[in-house]
């Protein structure tokens, strides 16, 4: 557990979303600038691409200003003002741009990670100055017009323009910092210098002095826009009880109404808050968007586009369900929301929600099971036709429950291409640093993996992507030489087998050199003499500790270099992982990775010193063991139980367990009819869901435990296994 | 240099071992050993490495000594034999040192009686005689679980047994 930021848990839970979200935009942008270089330059650059990253970059900006995340802000920012100007053709798409560009993707990565993980962001000073050079040399080049000139008449050729992306409002409202509504710099493309912009010019002189004030006291400041809408209203939500909010929250500094462009009418408010509070994220659906107020940070940019565009595709995010459409103030009501910037069709959940719908799930499995031995003990009470009718609903009803529980599962896959188009980025950026020429080939894209496996698997799958183009794939004259095209191939493949999801990453360059790596391992003493290497043992050999030493790395085409830490990443998530190697033809590496993991929900259970997991499948009840209803009857003890007796299983004994508080007030219905047994244990501790690890070991294969698990210290706990615990009955 | 191994030397009650270090994957303190109920009396239980569960023998109760608390010396010395990892108890570990072949003898008869089967050989390093364990044997299941010796916990089951 990372300890928490200074921030509430309100920020926190933003943040989440924010994160999220600058990861979709971020993919897209990955994707669209290795389109926008495989594309013809100058001139004839993909519009379309343009147009894309330009809306990608310019939400990345509003949701990071929300956010307070200046830095990202600021490079988001100029990027954006750079691509507005070559998409809107002022000047070409070159080369050196698409790096820079790229570069500056780079760090705004960084900038994004550090705040998630809580490192020190990376510094963004180089990179904004190469990003303003750039952005200046191409304002001269295109500068043929007067841009400075007031509401100039749209830059663009005529008929490459759409229709309404120059229809600028006119009376151009002051730019608010939360919505990207206002437009107003983008034909008027002067880079704003950071940090010396004046604070929006609607604040009066008493406002300022109440803002210098709130900020000397530390306080945070937060701009707050309201629109008002129809379905609002109808809830009781006008202006004036936003108002009351948030002079309950905090000191209202500044409150003022303005006209969108879409004729609707918003409410802005800058308010200071105590310093950790922030405006409650529920806010949002009443029509409130908040973002931290940053003075010194720039009039952001809006584009015309993005006014034209937003009202139209966050309509379903924005309203809810059943409101009637009115049409103005619910274009403007969308607008005001930038996470509606979002494909509506797709809902992005939190993993824990998914894991409380599978303990619901389990519950009902459960109660389904209660309500079965229900009916059974019906059976020759109830007569049998008022029963049938019962007893089918209840087997529907166990299909229909497998069925939620798959379709449960089910949510968690997501597609590996989500991963893939990620090494694009990273193949593009190596064979670059590398001077290699490398065409990647994806396979199996659509192959659905579980989301937790996905995010475990992006480092290693980035590691042997970098490795396989710098050390794998030769240069291109070397290549040339061998009669080799010059451009390498990497392959990313994905497909399932069976219960097994298969990843492979392969290369056709030199393959290992597996005399070299037995020289070098014989010196190291990790290979005997006589000893030969081959596939089985080389990936052991390379992850071994101590040899990936310098020698070995170039030795073996850094192959030693962090494989360890592949090879662990994999295994930790119950797979494995193998290695191909032809020399002269190239290396293939091969990951096998479980499906789905193995993941039960189990009771915790305490006996002596020891806690056990039981799967909850195996658990048809839970009871209390009153000791003077217990009784002995040859060497076995009984416990009435619904009307017959249950022999009574003490964990201790069977266990041989010793220490902690011997209660033995609980036992655990396992198993149906005669075979039933209730299993006595000191407490139960809870309820969790765990992940299921095999035991392989033959020195670990007893009776009564079937796998381990552990709850978060580092420490095995063991799985119990239902027919060892009957068979311990005496 | 030519045909001489690195080794890692034990202790063990006052006995020094070696360990080919290509046959050893790591070596931890020994911290949260989990028991396996019913296992080996020298399996003394399970712990995590790098998220595969792996079984923690007791080299002690394996060669038939007294069992001894774990100190700061303690250590488990982590064995891997082809695809499987097993974790040593040991008293100490500390000495990485390099053993010519030459050096090597093979085990006297008369020690065979008590960890001979495990003896891959006897060297002398420096002052001191070190017994060279055969790893394979030594996490041989079969062994381990067939010669047993009579336990504590056997003892203690036969009491249980007489109580009922």
């Amino acid at each position: 557990m990372s300890p928490a930021p200074p921030e509430d848990s309100l920020m926190n839970s933003f943040l989440d979303d924010y994160f999220a979200e600058c990861d979709e935009h971020l993919t897209a942008v990955r994707r669209n600038i290795l389109a926008l270089e495989a594309s013809p330059g100058g001139d004839r650059a993909d519009k379309g691409l343009l147009d894309e990253l330009f809306r990608s970059f310019h939400t990345i900006k509003g949701l990071s200003g929300m956010v307070g995340i200046k830095d990202a802000e600021r490079l988001a920012h100029q990027i954006e003002s750079y691509l507005g100007i070559l998409r809107s053709r002022r000047a070409p798409v070159t080369p050196a741009g698409v790096n820079t560009v790229i570069a500056a993707v780079n760090v705004l990565e960084q900038v994004i990670a550090a705040r998630r993980e809580n490192r020190p962001p990376p510094t963004i000073v180089t990179v904004l100055e190469e990003l303003t050079a750039l952005t200046a040399v191409a304002e001269r080049s295109g500068g043929r017009e007067q841009h400075e000139a007031p509401p100039a008449p749209a830059t663009a050729p005529p008929g490459t323009a759409p229709a309404p992306s120059p229809a600028l409002p006119a009376a151009a409202p002051p730019p608010a910092p939360d919505s990207p509504a206002p437009a107003s710099s983008a034909t008027t493309p002067t880079p704003a210098p950071p940090a010396t912009a004046p604070p929006p010019p609607t604040l009066k002189e008493e406002e300022l002095a109440l803002l210098a004030e709130a900020r000397s006291r530390g306080e945070g400041l937060w701009w707050c826009e309201f629109v008002p809408s129809r379905e609002l209203a109808a809830r009781n939500i006008n202006v004036n009880v936003i108002r009351g909010r948030i002079e309950e929250r905090g000191r209202l500094i500044h409150a003022a109404p303005r006209v969108l462009p879409s004729g609707g009418i918003a409410f802005e408010f800058l308010a200071a808050m105590k310093a950790g509070d922030a405006p409650p994220a529920a806010w949002r659906e009443d029509g409130v968007a908040c973002r931290r107020y940053v003075p010194e940070a720039p009039p952001l940019a809006a584009a015309p586009e993005t006014e034209t565009a937003a009202p139209s595709a966050p309509s379903a995010t924005a309203a809810p369900a059943g409101s009637p459409p009115a049409a103005g103030e619910e274009k403007a009501a969308a607008a005001a929301t930038p996470a509606g910037l979002a494909p509506s069709h797709i809902v992005r959940v939190d993993l824990s929600r998914l894991d409380e719908l599978m303990r619901l799930v389990g519950e009902m499995v459960i109660s389904r099971a209660r309500l079965e031995e229900g009916l059974r003990r019906l059976e020759g009470e109830a007569a049998a036709a008022r029963l049938h009718p019962l007893q089918e609903t209840n087997l529907a009803m166990e299909r229909q429950l497998r069925d939620l529980r798959e379709a449960v599962m089910r949510i968690r896959l997501v597609p590996v291409g989500e991963i893939f188009n990620r090494m694009q980025f990273v193949v593009r950026d190596a064979a670059r640093e590398n001077r290699k020429e490398v065409r990647l080939q994806l396979l199996g894209q659509e192959t659905e993996i579980d989301k937790l496996i996905v995010e475990r698997m992006m480092d290693p799958l980035l590691h042997l992507v970098r490795n396989a183009v710098s050390h794998g794939l030769e240069d291109p004259e070397e290549r040339r030489a061998r009669g080799k095209d010059p451009a390498g191939t990497l392959t990313l493949r994905a497909g399932t087998a069976g219960d097994l999801v298969v990843m492979e990453v392969e290369d056709d360059g030199r393959g290992l050199d597996l005399e070299g790596i037995a020289a070098q391992a014989r010196r190291q003493q990790l290979l005997k003499e006589g000893e030969s290497i081959d596939e089985k043992n080389v990936l052991e050999i390379l992850c071994a500790p101590g040899f990936s030493t310098r020698a070995a790395a170039d030795l073996t085409s850094g192959r030693g270099v962090g494989l360890a830490v592949v090879r662990d990443a994999v295994t930790e998530l119950g797979g494995s992982l193998d290695i191909v190697s032809r020399p002269g033809l190239g290396t293939r590496f091969v990951i096998r990775l479980p499906l789905t993991l193995a993941i039960a929900d189990a009771l915790i259970v305490a006996a002596g010193d020891q806690i056990y997991a039981v799967p909850q499948a195996l658990v048809q009840e839970v009871i209390e063991i009153s000791p003077d209803r217990v009784s002995v009857m040859e060497n076995n003890e009984l416990l009435p139980y619904r009307g017959g007796v249950l022999p009574l299983v003490h964990l201790r004994r069977l266990f041989r367990l010793t220490g902690g508080e011997s209660r033995q007030l609980h036992g655990l219905v396992i198993g149906v009819g005669l075979s039933a047994v209730a299993v006595a244990v000191d407490r139960i501790v809870g309820r969790r869901e765990i992940v299921v690890r095999a035991i392989s070991d033959p020195l670990l294969q007893v009776p009564g435990v079937s796998g381990a698990t552990e709850l978060g210290d580092g420490r095995v706990v063991l799985i119990l296994d239902a027919a060892g615990l009957r068979s311990g009955k005496r | 240099m030519e045909n001489s191994e690195h080794y890692i030397l034990f202790t063990l009650a006052g006995t020094t071992y070696a360990v080919r270090s290509g046959e050893v994957q790591q070596m931890d303190m020994v911290e949260q050993i989990t028991p396996v109920p019913n296992a080996p009396p020298s399996v003394e239980g399970v712990v995590f490495l790098r998220g595969q569960v792996i079984p923690a023998i007791n080299l002690r109760v394996r060669f038939g000594f007294p069992k001894a608390p774990y100190d700061l010396q303690t250590r488990l010395i982590v064995v891997r034999r082809e695809s499987r990892v097993v974790g040593l108890i040991v008293d100490t570990a500390r000495d990485f040192v390099m053993i010519p072949a030459a050096t090597i003898q093979p085990p006297p008869e008369g020690i065979a009686a008590l960890s001979g089967r495990y003896l891959a050989g006897i060297a002398t390093v420096g002052e001191r005689l070190v017994l060279i364990l055969d790893i394979a044997e030594v996490i041989n299941p079969a062994d381990i679980m067939t010669t047993a010796p009579e336990s504590a916990q056997i003892q203690e089951e036969r009491e249980d047994e007489k109580r009922r």
